[in-house]
């Protein structure tokens, strides 16, 4: 077991996958950066995770593209359509607005309009998350809506082991896949495994056991709902914490395994406050476990409105444990 | 170009064009799912384009109206029909249809229901050619429309700044539906655009077999050569509606163009040629092209088992 912090073993998992795979190339935004500028020291993207894999694996497979995500994420689709495994990095979630005809309509769909006669083995990196003053457009989290997209797996990791593991489960899968990291969390540090093992897509984790409600949570989110699982605890309330790890595919086995044992269930999400993953995995729960509830399910998610940019007023915006806390409480006695 | 070229692109020409006369009708007859839009008038150009490639090494992307790039390419006529219609048997067991054709076995990397998506999708393709070194290139098709999309201007810059070997071919129809494309693009010269992009460019007559067979193959051997992008704008007109049933009434009959398979006709009956042999090769291009369209009519519909294994997939 070592030491990491996410970014770091996100880092190493590309040295690991690039190594151990040729076809596997990495394009994006300043991910060696200063290209074109003469002297100057690597900057390995805006967060470090790819540091050290122009030096190590070349430019012909670690390629700085111009600002266009249109044309690099569909070139990337198209490489994935040709043979080559393609990690491509947008390097915050808003981009998508600029390029989503390029992840909705081909990179979604080129797999089920070929009848499978082709993979996609896309792995899409971006970076996810408020609470650092980054404004309305670098601040959002977006993987409810992206999971609404036929033929996208979306998922969001809260550890370094996470992070790692899922990136190596993305770039082997056979269709495109979204990888979501919280900016708050590039710097959170855990013990992992020396070999970084893969996280399997759709599969979950109970981070925290529990008897009297089930709190599902991913990302920056899950590390939330712990501190306020273990405040919990001091007033006599034990809930179980739930990290899905992967928006899409759900692994809904293991969410309703627990509602069915506590009949409670919290979602707390930093994603849209309407129609997003809170109010999805309400939806699928409430129609699977019905009869199980004791109470009206509970959606903590940030106020219905672009993020806010002043600190007093993102911190109004965007829930923390002390609302995931409140709402718990509120829900026990009801 | 030799008798034996000129007959041999007449024949396949003819086909395709008897390929959409036959679609067309089953159209009418309420055969056809969804909307077609038929390749009329880019015929000649197409193939011209093709005799150039090196397929299936060289992949090729298209916009909605490829069924006339399939068939130029060599993509299996039965296949295609049956995709168009949605019956069994076709390409991806009609889970695509007219403007989603995947053929990647002939060079059809895939067509597109997105004006210009297809276009950064052809980057990928140079970009596994020039990183896997296959030796093949790209090349993405798509109309004066899409020459004004966000994903074209910026494709064309990345394929520049990364030295992607993909040829660009811009058919400049004249519509982007209804809309002229004199309106809608500011400053008319496409090919100035690409120049000013770094780009070789080169603007052909589409309707000409002569010139358009040799500038595509200057253009796609200087691609390879090089491994550089180019870009062709080929003039080609539009035949029929921007899809089967368009009234056009935002289009006179005045100027409209005149038929480039009648060119080329006119082209081989100055050379010496025997008695009836131009109407014996139409006649059997349109003959092979209609057993086609009515063995893929009468086929059934597509099944729901492609659904099924995706849909159990997508719940596993």
């Amino acid at each position: 077991m070592t030491q990491m912090t996410l970014s770091q073993a996100l880092n190493r998992a590309h040295h690991d996958v690039m190594a151990a795979d040729d076809h596997i190339i990495v394009i994006g935004e300043d991910i060696h950066g200063g290209s074109g500028v003469t002297g100057g020291q690597e900057l390995g993207g805006v967060f470090g995770v790819t540091r050290g894999l122009a030096s190590r694996f070349g430019a012909g497979r670690v390629i700085d593209t111009p600002i266009s995500e249109t044309a690099f994420v569909g070139m990337a689709t198209g490489a994935a359509m040709t043979g080559l495994k393609p990690i491509v990095e947008v390097m915050f979630c808003d981009f998508m607005g600029v390029c989503f005809d390029q992840i909705m309509n081909q990179a979604a769909k080129a797999r089920f309009l070929s009848n499978g006669r082709f993979d996609l083995p896309l792995t899409i990196r971006t970076t996810m998350g408020a609470g650092d003053g980054s404004g309305a457009m670098h601040s959002q989290s977006t993987f409810g809506m992206l999971s609404s997209v036929a033929g996208l797996m979306v998922a969001c990791p809260s550890s370094p082991a996470d992070a790692a593991g899922l990136l190596k489960s993305a770039v082997a899968a056979k269709g495109p896949t979204i990888l979501m990291e919280h900016k708050g969390l590039y710097g959170h540090a855990d013990t992992v495994e020396d070999d970084l093992p893969a996280v399997k897509l759709g599969k979950g984790r109970v981070v925290r056991e529990g008897t009297d409600l089930t709190i599902i949570a991913v990302s920056a989110f899950v590390h939330k709902a712990e501190a306020a699982a273990e405040a919990l605890k001091k007033d006599g309330i034990e809930a179980e914490v739930i990290d899905p790890r992967t928006i899409k595919p759900l692994d809904e086995a293991l969410i309703l395994e627990s509602v069915k044992k506590t009949g409670r269930l919290l979602v707390a999400s930093e994603d849209a406050a309407f129609a997003g993953f809170a109010d999805a995995v309400i939806s699928f729960v409430t129609r699977a476990a019905f009869a199980d509830l004791k109470a009206a399910p509970v959606a903590v998610t940030p106020l219905d409105i672009p993020v806010p940019y002043g600190r007093k007023a993102e911190a109004k915006w965007l829930p923390t444990a002390e609302t995931i806390i409140k709402a718990a409480k509120q829900m026990m006695e009801a | 170009m030799e008798l034996e070229d000129l007959t041999l692109m007449f024949e396949k020409a003819h086909f395709i064009r008897a390929f959409e006369g036959a679609l067309a009708a089953a159209s009418d007859a309420g055969e056809v799912p969804g909307l077609v839009h038929l390749s009329n008038g880019a015929e000649i150009l197409e193939l011209a384009v093709a005799s150039a490639l090196d397929l299936p090494k060289d992949q090729v992307t298209g916009s909605h109206r490829s069924h006339g790039i399939a068939l130029s390419l060599g993509v299996d006529p039965l296949a295609l029909a049956c995709e168009i219609l949605g019956r069994e048997g076709g390409l991806s067991e009609g889970l695509g249809g007219t403007q989603h054709l995947i053929a990647p076995e002939s060079g059809l990397l895939g067509s597109n229901g997105i004006v210009g998506g297809q276009v950064p999708l052809a980057l990928g393709a140079a970009l596994s050619a020039k990183t896997l070194k296959t030796g093949g290139i790209a090349v993405s098709y798509f109309g004066d429309g899409a020459a004004n999309q966000g994903a074209v201007l910026e494709s064309l810059n990345l394929a520049v700044v990364l030295k992607l070997p993909v040829l660009f071919v811009c058919e400049n129809n004249g519509f982007g539906q209804s809309t002229a494309s004199a309106y809608a693009a500011g400053g008319t010269s496409l090919l100035g655009r690409a120049r000013a992009f770094g780009l070789a460019a080169a603007h052909v007559d589409g309707t000409d077999p002569l010139e358009a067979t040799k500038t595509a193959h200057r253009l796609a051997a200087w691609v390879r050569d090089t491994g550089s992008p180019a870009f062709l704008e080929a003039s080609v007109p539009r035949l029929s509606g921007h899809y089967h049933g368009d009234a056009e009434r935002y289009r006179t009959t005045d100027g409209r163009s005149t038929d480039p398979l009648d060119r080329l006709e006119g082209m081989i009956l100055s050379r010496d040629v025997p008695e009836g042999l131009v109407e014996d090769m139409k006649s059997r291009a349109h003959a092979d092209a209609l057993a086609i369209v009515d063995e893929a009519t009468a086929a059934p519909d597509a099944s729901d088992t492609a659904l099924e294994a995706f849909m159990a997939e997508a719940q596993a």
